[in-house]
């Protein structure tokens, strides 16, 4: 059976030829989905596209920022409102990638891909989708655990809260080769300070299970404590707990739980 | 810009050459700044078919029942091939040179060897309905144990990976089971050694990851010829291995390649244009077979992975006085070319430095992997790596200076090889200087005068007592020939100089093999009489 393709002048069409077709997948950037089908994936028999305005939306003026499905990592970096992904969205891909690629097929990204996600994870992000029944908004966590049953939904766009200063996020990519390389893991750290204490404390992290996941005992680490040495060494000790890191190509699950906490400490001390 | 040492190298060319060493513009490298050189899949034919093929997803197994008949009833397929509709479905590539055994199918018939391993093709009107079809195709796996590392495969009772060499050894001229350089007595000179340094060294395979993945177009040409677009890099080598593996005169094939899009040695093994014409040839329409992205890296070929020890004998004033090597070449679950690599690897022993007695052994061996091909330098890269690594630890032990002490143990004209040949053009020891010069590394005046045409020769010309293996070796078979070796049995070649005689008693006396009366030269055999 040849490959149809079918292009919606709004979203929510879309979203219906998406959630009525289990053969269907939406084409973003098609760095994902072009790929699969170069490689021979047979699953996908129907290709939906939605030429909507909204998709590609940018609101960067407020504290909170929105970014449509569509906005490619290109526009994210010509954005100076959006200077705080400027990092994650560089450490995706090359310039053609980053020139098609989506903040929306990122979050579809399997490991070793899918690393602005890891950003917009520590960022608390919401993910707002039009399903059969509507469009609703969903917590980005809520999104990745139950992301194997989200392919009949569409991503209209992410939003997330400007962290307060540069200092308070921060985000690094392992890689073995520069600057292109899939990752061997991700990290990105929010840590809102109040006081001089941290509050609030997200991290992120990618390659170290199934889906982007949080550390929440680095994070309880952190909580209401000021960023010294003992406080980020007791988080980079916690850094591996409830991960479920694996073996790939770039490296094996048991590498990768020996260079988290060294990873985070680095990041969390704010060291190169 | 190649730069030619005229104060260190003063006699060693003439500088009233036309071409040599002079700087010359490649012809296609317009074409390829310009985006304007063709590959091979920049044609589109009229009717072309697509051709995919269904790879194992076992290392090891049996091939109980392989059912098509889904398969075949599939929207858009035009073929499906399976080994039998191979004409001469074992190959080995090197069998063009006279070397080596057919040991590999181009599809799978009873037995699977590596994970990826193609056992049908099939060819349908897109390269979609070929993915659907070959999704449909069943395959019932017996699995067999599998053996993944290269001294597990040597140990006995090892599951047999191929059974043409069922001790999991590449043969060499027919009996031996590695490639063997004894030159002085190294046990000896270990024993007496200063400083005894043992090592192990593990080398991943290399994906050669190029731009364009293999591929290739055949169509049906008039007065039943094929013409072939291809990204082969040996474009004579794959049409005469089609010739092979397709039974027919090599004139059949008009070859069109020359613009590869990327190589280095990951193109050399013709694995889509028998495929490809074989279509052609079954469906007369053109057919068109190209690696995915994923198939390149994870079936394509890679330099196959080594495992070296290495044990060293040094002084204390910094000669290395022994060097036995142990050496392991993954070839994966076929021969392809790292049977070539093994004698490449025994020949460089033990590396660019004069050591008075050598020892080595280089195994050629079958694993449950990807096979590995060629790359680069491939037999020498990865031992020379080895080494050098080796080499620095010794300095460390002996405590000099890594530079001074390659000085000091480099080879110079006029030496004599561990393989027997006088060494000649020698340059180590000016490469050293010079980079240690252009990187400000101190190195002290008697190491800045050393001279790789000063001091070599004398002693160190001298092939010395060497004490061979007492194991009785069988008498070698008459040399097995094929068709594809065409020397005509009176031409006379002017034979090359004739090497010093090497010093071990040569095996038991051979029955007489097929004489040509003319000595003939391989890199394979190196000078050989006939």
């Amino acid at each position: 059976m040849a490959v149809t393709v079918k292009t919606f002048a709004s979203a929510s069409e879309a979203a219906g030829a998406l959630s009525s077709d289990r053969s269907a997948r939406y084409l973003g950037g098609g760095t994902l989905v072009m790929r699969a089908l170069n490689e021979g994936d047979v699953s996908i028999s129907t290709v939906v596209r939605a030429s909507d305005q909204a998709l590609t939306r940018i609101d960067a003026s407020g504290p909170r920022i929105t970014l449509g499905a569509g906005v490619t990592f290109a526009r994210v970096l010509a954005e100076r409102e959006l200077g705080f992904l400027h990092a994650p969205a560089r450490s995706i891909g090359g310039p053609a990638v980053r020139n098609m690629g989506t903040v929306g097929g990122n979050l579809f990204a399997q490991s070793p891909y899918g690393d602005f996600t890891v950003a917009l994870l520590a960022l608390d992000a919401t993910v707002a989708v039009q399903g059969s029944f509507g469009s609703r908004d969903i917590p980005i966590e809520e999104f990745l655990q139950a992301r194997e049953r989200q392919t009949g939904t569409l991503v209209l766009s992410v939003s997330c809260t400007r962290p307060t200063s540069t200092e308070a996020f921060r985000y690094r990519k392992i890689a073995r080769i520069k600057p292109k390389g899939g990752s061997v893991i991700t990290l990105a750290a929010h840590l809102p300070i109040s006081g001089d204490r941290i509050a609030g404390a997200r991290i992120a992290l990618g390659s170290m299970a199934p889906t982007q996941i949080r550390a929440r005992a680095a994070e309880r680490a952190l909580e209401g404590r000021s960023l010294d040495a003992a406080t980020i060494a007791a988080a980079a000790s916690a850094a591996t707990e409830g991960t479920s890191p694996y073996d790939n190509a770039l490296g094996s699950a048991w590498y990768r739980r020996e260079i988290v906490g060294v990873h985070l400490r680095r990041l969390l001390s704010g060291q190169e | 810009m190649l730069e030619l040492r005229k104060d260190i190298f003063a006699d060693e060319r003439d500088d009233n050459l036309k071409e040599i060493g002079k700087g010359t513009q490649r012809q296609d490298m317009l074409g390829h700044v310009t985006g304007t050189s063709s590959y091979f899949n920049d044609h589109k034919l009229q009717g072309m078919l697509h051709l995919k093929v269904v790879r194992s997803t076992q290392a090891h197994a049996r091939l109980r029942h392989i059912d098509t008949t889904e398969a075949e009833r599939s929207a858009g397929v035009r073929r499906i091939i399976r080994g039998a509709d191979v004409p001469r479905n074992l190959n080995t590539l090197l069998s063009l040179i006279n070397f080596g055994k057919d040991d590999e199918p181009s599809l799978a018939v009873d037995k699977v060897r590596y994970k990826g391993e193609p056992i049908v093709a099939i060819v349908a009107d897109s390269e979609r309905e070929a993915f659907e079809a070959v999704a449909k195709v069943r395959i019932d796996y017996e699995p067999l144990p599998a053996v993944f590392d290269v001294e597990d495969a040597l140990k006995p009772g090892a599951p047999v990976v191929n059974e043409t060499y069922p001790k999991n050894t590449f043969t060499y001229h027919e009996v031996y089971d590695h490639q063997k350089l004894r030159f002085g007595d190294a046990d000896a000179a270990l024993a007496t050694a200063d400083h005894v340094l043992e090592q192990r060294y593990q080398m991943s395979p290399i994906e050669h990851a190029p731009t364009e993945t293999n591929g290739a177009i055949a169509a049906p040409d008039t007065n039943g010829r094929y013409v072939v677009y291809t990204s082969t890099q040996a474009l004579f080598f794959s049409v005469d291995t089609c010739a092979k593996i397709l039974d027919v005169p090599s004139n059949t094939f008009h070859f069109i390649g020359g613009t590869v899009g990327g190589g280095f040695g990951g193109k050399v093994d013709t694995l889509t244009e028998p495929l490809a014409i074989l279509g052609a040839m079954l469906t007369g329409r053109p057919v068109r077979y190209v690696f995915g992205r994923e198939e390149e890296m994870q079936y394509g070929p890679p330099r196959g992975a080594e495992r070296i020890y290495i044990k060293d004998g040094v002084m204390r004033d910094g000669r290395v006085v022994a060097r036995k090597i142990r050496a392991y070449f993954d070839s994966g679950a076929y021969t392809r070319l790292s049977s070539y690599a093994a004698v490449k690897c025994a020949a460089h022993l033990p590396g660019p430095y004069t050591i008075p007695n050598v020892y080595g052994d280089v195994y050629c061996v079958f694993t449950n992997r990807t096979p590995a091909t060629a790359m680069r330098g491939f037999g020498v890269t990865a031992m020379d790596f080895a080494i050098e690594c080796q080499m620095d630890k010794l300095a460390h032990l002996v405590g000099m200076d890594p530079m001074e002490f390659r000085i000091l143990n480099a080879y110079r004209d006029g030496d004599m090889k561990a393989h027997r040949r006088e060494a000649k053009n020698t340059a180590l020891i000016e490469c050293v200087q010079v980079a240690a010069e252009k990187a400000k590394w101190p190195i002290r005046d008697e190491f800045k005068r050393a001279s790789s045409r000063k001091d070599g020769g004398g002693s160190r010309a001298v092939i010395p007592p060497t004490p061979t293996d007492s194991r009785t070796r069988p008498a070698a078979p008459a040399q097995q020939r094929t068709s594809y070796d065409r020397l005509p049995p009176t031409v006379t070649r002017e034979s090359p100089r004739e090497p010093p005689p090497p010093a071990p008693p040569p095996p038991s006396p051979r029955p007489p093999a097929p004489s040509h009366g003319a000595t003939r030269f391989s890199s394979v055999f190196g000078t050989r009489r006939r």
